[in-house]
């Protein structure tokens, strides 16, 4: 079994995704971020399936790797989606889209291929290969659309706090992965970093139910406040 | 068509640039796994 901090980052975790959809709910705003929600009741249930798996067969067991790794799969390609449905947002009256979804279906199918490509010499446990690799790049491509999407809500002095505040937290749980990431790969010690990973995705529900929270549907931000204009 | 071919270059686009940060990143990979999906802990590694 985990110690005791890893256990208290993934109830806590847990707890606030679990607090997000209620807010949502209480806000009325289930349907209008339909997708954030469905992410975010995935990855509970993926929790609760995860922590009967480690329960029953521990953390180094195979059974637990491979749920974890292709649950985690499953999980990112609905961060994808929940990415996605935040371009609608931002995009929506531009009437952009039709666009928006032919090029998030290319990207995905681009990536899939992209990553089947990669493990394609690998003859052994191909499918986990294709999950994992699947997994780590689409969330370097979630990085990149992410940060395209913020240049867009700067460009189009989107004044909506909610999207706004869930774009910038996505923004940040991508940063710190990417950095989680290279500081793995450049100092290749693994200490840290099992408790960062956990605590980003600790983070990101616990930032949006936060902004579900504290700010309604109609609630604006003062462009200037996002971007100094030089005048 | 044009706009549904410019939609498939800019996503071709993204993809590169993706993947290009990843390379810089993993420039001196060890084989390390860091998967950030959810706050469960991550399996040992072998």
């Amino acid at each position: 079994m985990p110690g005791s901090i890893d256990l208290i980052i993934w109830f806590l975790g847990t707890a606030f995704e679990l607090t997000f959809v209620v807010c949502s709910l209480a806000r009325k705003s289930f349907l209008r971020y339909f997708f954030l929600n469905l992410y975010l009741l995935l990855s509970m249930t993926v929790s609760i399936g995860r922590f009967f798996i480690l329960w029953s067969s521990g953390q180094g067991s195979d059974q637990y790797m491979y749920f974890y790794f292709y649950s985690d799969a499953l999980l990112t390609v609905a961060l994808f989606v929940a990415l996605i449905s935040l371009y609608s947002h931002v995009l929506g009256e531009l009437r952009a889209g039709e666009y928006v979804k032919w090029g998030a279906v290319f990207l995905l199918l681009g990536t899939a291929g992209f990553s089947y490509a990669v493990v394609a010499q690998s003859a052994t446990r191909l499918s986990t290969s294709f999950a994992y690799e699947l997994s780590q790049n689409l969330y370097f491509v979630g990085l990149v659309l992410t940060y395209i999407l913020w240049g867009a809500v700067l460009k189009l002095r989107e004044t909506r706090t909610r999207p706004v505040q869930i774009i910038l937290s996505l923004g940040l749980y991508f940063s710190g992965y990417a950095a989680s990431y290279a500081l793995a790969n450049f100092s290749g010690k693994h200490g840290i970093i099992q408790y960062i990973c956990p605590a980003l995705g600790c983070f990101l529900p616990l930032s949006w139910s936060l902004t579900m929270l504290r700010y309604t549907e109609e609630s604006r931000l003062v462009p200037a406040q996002l971007l100094a204009v030089p005048r | 068509m044009s706009r549904k071919l410019g939609a498939l270059v800019l996503a071709m686009g993204i993809l590169v640039g993706a993947m290009g940060i990843k390379t810089v990143l993993s420039s001196n990979s060890k084989g390390t796994v860091v998967i950030a999906n959810g706050p469960a802990p991550m399996p040992i590694p072998r």
